[in-house]
């Protein structure tokens, strides 16, 4: 069984407004019901309408995992509709967690790291870098997550453990801890400079005590007042 | 380039924050070269944008955690700097587009909440009317595109009409370089620098600093 071209590309194109509607009720609920809707045949619209008007919450970038193995699902009409609600509700949380720490918590800051420093340095070349490169990314698991999830219905989610998943995570972790320190490099060598070291320290010491990034955002701007006001 | 386009220009971008694609595009670092762009400095905007990005390259909106928004203080800070930066000397300028920004990110934060609730009543309607699936889906980006508006125009409106006395005190770029590289560094290290990593961290640094000397 194939997934044509028209079908792959309306699921693709709907994914991307995964998130439009998110509520604190459902969630992503209206936009994974919208994509699988988007990409289903006529005949089974209305079953997952049905089916699927609840709860829905997982990374962005892996919806298309689960879509794809959705759609595979009722192509098949083998599964029941317990046994897809099933595999919705633990497949969203697997792939809710790997994104997230693939992508919001190592992939992105780590490119975004390497880019602003590109940036400061070279100019425009720092964002451009970082877009081609992050843009490569997610829309290489928006695209193979479909056809995987498609193909590979629920086995898709041993996917989370393919080298897809963990080699990039840990060659951004070192990417991202060697960028760390090549931020040295944007200090400039005067003597007002020497402010980072305990300014980092106290950032530093804010974030591991899992001080909310309001309060920082707060600390943050009392500072600015008060180095302006103190005048140095 | 007037208050009124920026703030449109900028609501546009901030849909890819979560209401469409999420492509990267509304990431500070991106966000203040365009905007630097439109003003016809990109140089200065690439160096705003990167400092926000800095600032906020933690930050993780996991599941309901709805952290400070680094992306509106992005597009905040780059396009009022430039608007103030019209009629009031550089310092003044980065001053008070920096402060703007981060009350920007805070309120935007709050913001989102009531999005987000509006958004659950645009669920209800769907349940009413089920055949309107897309319509109310997308009436999302609506919301998302407003939302960006309300914070955008007034404070875009305020930064080109004000007008800082002379005597009021300025922020240099070396100081705004500190405060936002000395989170920037923070950021980093609580994000990547653990046992199994410090050794690349290290390294780095000394690349770094051997690149200021050299």
């Amino acid at each position: 069984m194939r997934l044509g071209l028209g079908r792959f590309l309306k699921i693709l194109f709907s994914s991307f407004f995964i998130q439009t509607s998110w509520s604190f009720s459902t969630l992503q609920g209206m936009g994974f019901l919208f994509s699988l809707v988007s990409g289903a045949k006529k005949n089974e619209r209305s079953k997952i309408m049905d089916t699927h008007k609840g709860f829905f919450n997982t990374h962005p970038y892996m919806s298309s995992y689960i879509i794809g193995a959705v759609e595979r699902a009722y192509d098949d009409e083998q599964s029941s509709t317990e046994e897809i609600q099933k595999f919705v509700n633990i497949a969203q949380k697997s792939f809710a967690s790997a994104g997230d720490l693939l992508f919001w918590e190592i992939l992105r800051p780590a490119l975004l790291l390497i880019g602003t420093i590109l940036a400061l340095k070279f100019g425009v070349i720092g964002p451009l870098i970082f877009l081609a490169v992050y843009t490569a990314f997610h829309l290489y698991h928006r695209i193979q997550g479909i056809y995987d999830g498609y193909n590979m219905k629920w086995d898709v989610i041993y996917t989370i453990r393919s080298k897809r998943f963990t080699t990039t995570q840990h060659t951004f972790e070192l990417l991202g801890a060697f960028s760390s320190g090549l931020l040295f490099s944007l200090i400039s060598l005067e003597p007002n400079y020497l402010l980072i070291i305990p300014l980092s320290i106290l950032f530093v010491l804010l974030l591991l005590k899992k001080v909310p990034s309001v309060v920082i955002t707060f600390v943050m701007i009392l500072l600015i007042i008060t180095i302006i006001w103190v005048g140095i | 380039m007037s208050a009124i386009l920026i703030s449109v220009i900028g609501a546009v971008i901030l849909l890819d924050k979560y209401a469409f694609g999420e492509f990267g595009i509304s990431q500070p670092l991106v966000t203040g070269a365009i905007i630097g762009a439109l003003f016809g400095d990109i140089k200065t905007g690439i160096f705003l944008g990167a400092m926000l990005q800095l600032v906020f390259l933690g930050g993780l909106p996991i599941g309901r955690d709805i952290p400070p928004d680094g992306q509106l203080a992005g597009i905040t800070g780059s396009g009022a700097f430039f608007l103030l930066r019209i009629a009031n000397a550089s310092g003044h300028a980065l001053l008070i587009a920096m402060l703007l920004a981060l009350l920007a990110a805070v309120v935007g934060g709050t913001l989102d909440i009531f999005t987000r609730h509006f958004n659950t009543k645009l669920f209800h309607m769907f349940l009413k009317r089920e055949n309107r699936l897309a319509t109310y889906h997308l009436l999302g980006l609506a919301t998302a595109f407003i939302r960006g508006l309300c914070i955008f125009l007034p404070l875009f409106i305020l930064a080109s009409i004000i007008m800082v006395p002379t005597q009021f005190p300025r922020m240099s770029q070396d100081l705004f370089a500190i405060i936002c590289l000395s989170l920037g560094l923070a950021n980093a290290v609580y994000l990547f620098v653990k046992k199994s990593t410090v050794v690349y961290a290290i390294v780095g640094g000394l690349c770094g600093l051997a690149w200021v000397v050299f």
